[in-house]
């Protein structure tokens, strides 16, 4: 697909859409939205990026092992901010009990672990769709012979 | 009539397999056609008995939707209750999510690779 109107276009688009996903993720604890929603978001901005330009484009941006890296991180990171709390000494994942800062509710920095625990689920989110598109349609390309 | 959920699941499980197994006739087109229909006839019936919404007296309405809604707030420190519920209150159960979400993207990988 080689239109000049859709790839301009797309490149004028693809950076709000992000900064909108990232919006998302890290108000996630004050508006409506959070890790997957967002996650989402920016995982679909980059699958619009692949489909506007082509595939080989998209996985310049994200290749495999990066998707790979975020993929896992994002749990990972998920399943540790639960242990910190038992260092602490109280139980999996809690929260405010086991002594993280408060803050004000209703700004962005509050609320202990839950805008990290967002963070991690939106990186996790967002490569997992954008690992799901790239793979799936290098599958279609590759039966296809070459597009 | 109260019927189980798990009942109709098995009765639908029975009936595939039987389906399956007959020989393919126009007596099998009917005989699947009446199956479905009584599964219908009961997955509607279930629907129809379903509480009124909003009902006070539904059995979602107790005191963890009070203690959400009253303690939410200073007990996770969020003004957006549903982000307090999934990553404070039930936290554990977000983790699990985001497992089945690895493990369903890791076996979908796999399977598209292996060809």
């Amino acid at each position: 697909m080689e239109d000049q109107i859709v790839r301009i276009i797309c490149r004028l688009v693809v950076p709000f859409i992000q900064v909108y996903g990232i919006y998302v993720v890290l108000y996630g604890h004050l508006s409506p939205g959070g890790g997957f929603a967002g996650g989402a978001i920016i995982g679909a901005s980059m699958v619009l990026y692949a489909l506007s330009f082509n595939l080989e484009a998209g996985s310049n941006k994200i290749p495999h092992d990066t998707a790979s890296v975020m993929e896992s991180g994002g749990a990972l990171a998920f399943a540790f901010i639960g242990l910190v709390a038992i260092i602490l000494g109280h139980e999996y994942l809690t929260n405010l009990a086991a002594g993280f800062p408060v803050g004000v509710p209703g700004e962005l920095v509050s609320g202990g672990i839950i805008p990290f625990i967002s963070v991690a689920i939106g990186i996790k989110i967002t490569s997992t769709i954008v690992t799901l598109f790239y793979n799936l349609i290098g599958k279609e390309q590759l039966e296809d012979g070459n597009h | 009539m109260q019927i189980d959920p798990l009942n109709l699941i098995l009765f639908a499980l029975v009936a595939a397999v039987l389906i399956t197994f007959l020989p393919r006739t126009h007596f099998k087109s009917v005989f699947t056609i009446i199956l479905l229909g009584i599964i219908g006839y009961f997955l509607v019936i279930t629907v129809a008995e379903m509480p009124p919404f909003g009902d006070i007296a539904n059995p979602p309405v107790n005191e963890l939707m009070l203690r959400f809604v009253e303690q939410g707030v200073e007990e996770t420190g969020v003004p957006n209750l549903v982000t307090g519920i999934l990553n404070d209150y039930r936290a554990i159960d977000t983790l699990g999510e985001a497992t089945v979400i690895f493990l369903a993207i890791a076996g979908a990988v796999a399977t598209i690779k292996a060809h």
